[in-house]
Formats: C-alpha cells, sequence, structure tokens
C-alpha cells in the first residue's frame, strides 16, 4: 500500500470506530447531530472539498458531488448514522478499488519489466556501467552471464546462450556466437559476451515493444469508447431521475416530501458509472499484457476486440505456414543405398551455391570426402555433371536426363523439386528437395478452428501443385496459388467483400514483402518479427517468434477478454438498474445502494484483473 | 505533432473521460487519449500550437482532478 492509501485506511479506522461508539451511546437529538459530524469530517473531508471544487469549476455530476448530496442530504433527513455509514462505506470501497487497480498495474509493469538499467562500457580499460541511452552505435559493450542484453547488436568476441522468454514467451534458450546478432531484452545465460552496438537504445528492440504496449492504450476499443459515451448520459439522466422522483410523487400526494428525497438519495449513489469505467478499460489492458507475457504483442485494444471475431484467417504461405528453406523431403534410390545417392549427389553439387545443392549438402553424410570428384560442370536450367570416384554423375532435373540418354523414374512422386542423379552405368534414383512445414502448423490451424475461425485461407506465389499439396498436408479450406505480390492484396479484397457482416479477416504474414495485405486486412499479423522493425510497422498484431501455435492462443486470449467486458457491463449494468428500480418503490436502501457503486466495482475490477493471468 | 506525459495520481477513471473528451474540444486538437490504466497522457495536435495546447490540457487536467499532474518535460 502506498502512502496514501495507508492515511486512508486509519482514517477509515478511526471514524468507524468513532461511529460504533456513538451507535452504542445511542445519541440523538441535535447532540447527535454535532456528534455524528465528527466521523462524518474525518472520513468524508477530502469528499465534501473536491465536490466543492468541482462545482466551482463547472464539473457537476462528479461522483464526489453525488455522494456529497446523498450524504449531506442524509444527513438533513436526520438520518445521521446513515450519512456517515454510506459516506464511511464508499471510502472503504474506493480505497479497495485502488488498491485493487495499483496490483494490476504493477503486475502490467512487471510483464513489461523488460527495460534494461544499464549498459557495461569499456573505457580506458575499464568497465563502468551507463544508462543505454548513452551508448553510441559501434561501441562495445560487455553482457555478463546473468545481465540482459541493453542494447541490440553483433556479438564480437565470446559465445553463450540467450534467454528469449520476456520478448517471445519461448522458454528455450536461443544459443549465439561471434558473428550473430543479439536483441536486446533477452538475459545473458552463460558466457561473457562482448558485442557491437548496432542501433540506438531509442530505435532498439526492447524501446520499440515497451513503446507499442504502452501506446496499446491510447487505441481505445468499440467498447470502450461505448463506455464513455455512455457514461456522459447516465450519470445526467440518473440525476434528472433522481430530481423527479424527489418532487413529483410528493406534489402528486403519493406521500411525504422526505420519503421520496431518501429514495431520490439512493438513485444519486447509484449514478456513478465507475465500475464500468475502471473495468472496462483495465480488461482489454490486462488482456494486451497477459498476450505480451507469451510473446505476442497487440497494439490496441480495437485489435483485440477485433481479433475475438475473427471468422476468415488468410495465410501467406512462405515464412509462415512453411518454413521457407529448402530440405531433402525423400530420397528414392534405385539399385544403391539411401546414404550413398545422397553423397554422389552432393559430390557432384559441392561447387554449387544453388539453395537446392545446399539443402541435399545438408542432407548427406556429414564427413564428406570432397577431393573424389573433380571436374564438375553446370549445366545452366538443367543441373551439373562432375566425376566421382572416375564415374561420371549427372544431377539435375528431368532435361538432363533427356540430355544424359537416361531412362528415369517418371512417376509423380510428393510435390517439390525433383533432382534426379544417374552415374555411367545407369539411373541411380531421385532426391525430392521441397519447402518444408512448420512444425505446429497444423496443430495451429486445428486450434484456431476450434477457438470458432470458420475458414482459413492459403495465398502463395508458388506452383498451384506445391500450393495445393501445401493446403492438404495442413487442412486448408482453400489455396491461391501462383499470386504476385499485387494479386494478394486482390485475393484479400475479395476475401473482404464476401465476409459475413461481423467477422473479421486476419491476415497472417512474415512482415517480408506483405506490407500492403497486412494495412488492408482487418488485423494484420506479423510473425517471427523479432528484430523486424518493418513487420512491427506494419502489423497490428506482432508474434514475436516464428510460432504460429500463438496465433490461437492470441484468438482465445481476445475471446476471453470480451467475455469478461460483456460480464461487467451485464453485472455493473444489471445491479444498477435493479437498485434503481428498488429504490423507486422503496425497497432499496443507502446500503444497497452504496453496494450498487463501489461494490460493484471492487467486484468488476477483481473480474478484469483474471486477464492479467490469461493463457 | 504527437506526444504522451506521465500523469500522477489520476485516480479516478471517470475523470480520465471526462479530461479526454474536453482535451479533445481543444483548438487545433487532432487526437487525445488518457490512460487510466497507465496513467499516461497522449496529445496529438498542430505544432504551432503544440505548447499552448498542453498548457491548457494541464489546466483542464487540474479543473477535473485538483490532485492530479501532468508531468511536462
Amino acid at each position: 500500500m502506498t502512502k496514501k492509501q495507508k492515511k486512508m485506511l486509519l482514517r477509515i479506522v478511526v471514524s468507524a470506530a468513532l461511529f460504533l461508539l456513538l451507535e452504542i451511546l445511542g445519541v440523538e437529538g441535535w447532540l447527535g447531530l454535532a456528534l455524528y459530524l465528527i466521523p462524518y469530517g474525518i472520513i468524508g473531508w477530502d469528499v465534501l472539498r473536491r465536490a466543492v471544487h468541482n462545482i466551482v469549476n463547472g464539473q457537476v455530476f462528479d461522483e464526489n458531488f453525488l455522494m456529497a448530496v446523498a450524504t449531506v442530504g442524509a444527513f438533513g433527513c436526520g438520518e445521521y448514522p446513515e450519512g456517515v455509514a454510506v459516506m464511511l462505506f464508499y471510502q472503504v470501497g474506493e480505497l479497495f478499488q485502488n488498491v485493487a487497480v495499483a496490483r494490476s498495474r504493477k503486475s502490467i509493469s512487471a510483464l513489461m519489466d523488460i527495460r534494461p538499467d544499464y549498459a557495461n562500457v569499456e573505457r580506458d580499460g575499464q568497465l563502468c556501467q551507463v544508462d543505454p541511452d548513452e551508448v553510441a552505435v559501434g561501441d562495445i559493450i560487455v553482457i555478463k552471464p546473468g545481465e540482459r542484453v541493453p542494447l541490440d547488436g553483433v556479438v564480437t568476441e565470446g559465445s553463450s546462450s540467450l534467454d528469449t522468454a520476456a520478448l517471445t514467451g519461448e522458454s528455450m534458450p536461443r544459443d549465439v556466437e561471434a558473428g550473430q546478432d543479439v536483441i536486446s531484452g533477452c538475459i545473458n545465460l552463460s558466457g561473457l559476451l562482448r558485442v557491437k552496438v548496432s542501433k540506438p537504445f531509442g530505435e532498439s528492440t526492447v524501446a520499440k515493444i515497451l513503446d507499442l504496449v504502452e501506446n496499446s492504450a491510447s487505441k481505445k476499443a468499440k467498447a470502450e469508447h461505448f463506455i464513455t459515451k455512455f457514461a456522459r448520459y447516465y450519470t445526467p439522466a440518473v440525476v434528472l431521475a433522481a430530481l423527479a422522483l424527489a418532487i413529483l410523487p410528493p406534489l402528486l400526494g403519493m406521500g411525504p416530501f422526505g420519503m421520496w428525497v431518501r429514495r431520490a438519495l439512493i438513485f444519486l449513489v447509484v449514478s456513478c458509472p465507475c465500475a464500468l469505467v475502471i473495468s472496462i478499460p483495465l480488461s482489454f489492458f490486462g488482456g494486451i499484457g497477459g498476450a505480451s507475457k507469451q510473446g505476442i504483442l497487440v497494439k490496441g485494444g480495437n485489435y483485440l476486440e477485433a481479433l475475438a471475431h475473427a471468422g476468415i484467417v488468410v495465410f501467406d504461405k512462405t515464412g509462415t505456414l512453411t518454413k521457407g528453406t529448402f530440405a531433402v523431403s525423400e530420397v528414392c534410390p534405385k539399385g544403391m543405398e539411401r546414404e550413398e545417392l545422397l553423397t554422389l549427389a552432393a559430390l557432384a553439387e559441392q561447387w554449387s551455391d544453388h539453395p537446392i545443392s545446399k539443402s541435399i549438402r545438408a542432407a548427406a553424410p556429414a564427413q564428406l570426402d570432397l577431393s573424389r570428384a573433380s571436374g564438375a560442370e553446370e549445366i545452366a536450367g538443367h543441373g551439373v555433371k562432375a566425376v566421382v570416384d572416375g564415374h561420371t554423375v549427372w544431377a539435375g532435373n528431368a532435361k538432363l536426363m533427356e540430355l544424359a540418354g537416361i531412362a528415369y523414374d517418371e512417376s509423380r512422386g510428393p510435390v517439390g523439386t525433383v533432382v534426379h542423379v544417374a552415374t555411367d552405368w545407369g539411373y541411380a534414383g531421385r532426391i525430392v528437395v521441397a519447402d518444408q512445414v512448420k512444425e505446429g502448423s497444423d496443430q495451429a490451424l486445428r486450434d484456431l478452428k476450434a477457438a470458432g475461425v470458420r475458414k482459413t485461407v492459403m495465398l502463395t506465389g508458388d506452383a498451384q501443385a506445391v500450393g495445393e499439396a501445401v493446403g492438404r498436408q495442413l487442412g486448408l479450406d482453400e489455396v491461391h496459388a501462383g499470386l504476385l505480390p499485387g494479386d494478394k492484396v486482390d485475393r484479400v479484397e475479395q476475401l473482404l467483400a464476401a465476409k459475413n457482416p461481423n467477422e473479421q479477416l486476419v491476415f497472417v504474414g512474415d512482415g517480408i514483402n506483405d506490407a500492403p495485405v497486412l494495412s488492408r486486412a482487418d488485423i494484420g499479423v506479423a510473425m517471427g518479427a523479432m528484430g523486424s522493425d518493418a513487420a512491427i510497422e506494419a502489423a497490428d498484431i506482432v508474434l514475436m517468434d516464428d510460432d504460429l501455435g500463438k496465433l490461437p492462443v492470441a484468438v482465445r486470449i481476445a475471446r476471453k477478454t470480451l467475455n469478461i467486458v460483456h460480464q461487467n457491463i451485464a453485472f455493473a449494468l444489471g445491479i444498477k438498474f435493479l437498485v434503481l428500480a428498488l429504490s423507486a418503490v422503496g425497497l432499496a436502501n443507502m446500503w444497497m445502494a452504496v453496494f450498487a457503486d463501489v461494490g460493484v466495482s471492487v467486484i468488476a475490477i477483481l473480474n478484469a484483473s483474471r486477464m492479467l493471468k490469461a493463457k | 505533432m504527437k506526444k504522451t506525459y506521465k500523469m500522477i495520481d489520476l485516480d479516478c477513471a471517470n475523470c480520465a473521460a471526462k479530461m479526454e473528451a474536453a482535451i479533445k474540444k481543444l483548438d487545433g486538437v487532432t487526437d487525445a487519449a488518457v490512460s487510466f490504466m497507465t496513467q499516461k497522457i497522449t496529445i496529438e495536435a498542430d505544432d504551432a500550437r503544440f505548447d499552448a495546447i498542453v498548457k491548457e490540457a494541464v489546466k483542464i487536467c487540474k479543473k477535473v482532478e485538483p490532485d492530479c499532474e501532468i508531468v511536462v518535460k
């Protein structure tokens, strides 16, 4: 508790004790008024002060004013104990509310505790700690084990593993060594690293993420706007109703003024919209905070709200559903061992930089005697021809086999690029190289469907056969292949035009070359964005690591946030209108009214703070 | 120009909404957001009148919640 809150607690305890004493003594009349004013003053002076201040400044209908009128009104009706008790209860509720909000703020800032405090810079042979802001690009910083990486840079010396959990939610440490990039916000786990700084602190990953999460509160969701607007009309409306309730029925001869004034005072207490005004933004903020803990950055409450209504999810293929790197997916040797075929192909292709050659070399046995091959000759558009162990070896596509006059296996195999291998004694078999589907992609797609996504679509610039194969493998609903970058925008436009009015279209890409589509979709999601500024800029939601499985998590968090928001709106308004109705017919008392005000606020805040722990 | 300032002792969420509404109405302000949760105010306004607008915003906040302060660096 802060000092302010402790002081409040003391005031509550003292005035509650005095109040109980007076209740036991049972004082009445003028003496009672005088004595009851003491605990009332102790507990309520600041409310009265603010009420007066606000009226002077033309701010009526504020909760201080309402509480002041309600309690002074109670005193006026001769209900001194009630006047004190209501103020007391109100302040207890306010204190609860303050503590609850402070706790949520704290746990959110703990989530975002990735700001580095210092950087170690070597100056005149001495290590000194400086503010990360003061480190210039090109400086060498030293990161000891256990320290946070303060700035983005490139390792010049040392190797270590980094804990990226604070950024990506991924608990697996990442190994780095000289020449590799490190990203600020990670924690150095094992070795000493020397890092050459590549960006000033203001542009570093950490600064960008913090900025993004902190600014997310300024992009408000529709529900938040609704509440603000609602609050503007609700309070004056209830106050006017209270006024009418105090004056009209007695004039119509429906009972004494005193009774109706008391009922009207109850109206005033209920008229504060605080429960909603606090708990709705808190829910969104908690949802955004909970998501960022998982490595999902959401740029605003509006996007979280939209994501909860995700109906169509459109994926870019390469880099999103697939790894975007080639790897050997199938080896069909003929008349030799698998290893032997790979070795032959790798030896023949050892001089080629083509991605396909590289992937074959990567799949071949590790220790190759490269000197076994010689006389390599690249036949453009066909493949290579080389001499291995004195025999001619061809490795390449079907055209190469035809050129060499060798009968080859023409059957349709799995999708990918086929490398046929032949030697001068005949066909040796084929190796299929294909883009690899990311592990977890299929699970992520199933989870999205389970989370309520109606349709999944894949867009790709690849050939129809490749696209369809990936689509079948992952169970996508629609595949559009052979698209140029511009076509992707058109496709998304078509999908947007055809979607149901209440659903949102999500586009997921890796942030490279798909900025126009990211911004055209209702929600643009960039993944694998750690360290990629362009992706962070263009997208509305950023998945920090490469794991597509975070997308269904994000949808679930969004749905849960909206659920809590709806619960709170229904609960708060339900209780308030119930108490209003009851008090109009004389069935409610002040206590119920105060509960409907601060009690409901506290419960709504507690409900909203569940979002902070969302999984 | 768009700038964000810290706020101290912003204790009332309804006040935050009121401040926001009032600041948005200031001449030259394109957008304003007061976040009760982060205790921050973001003002987007004309460069020429920016300083004057910030001063007015500080006044508005004082009016709505006397204990609340905007930290103008």
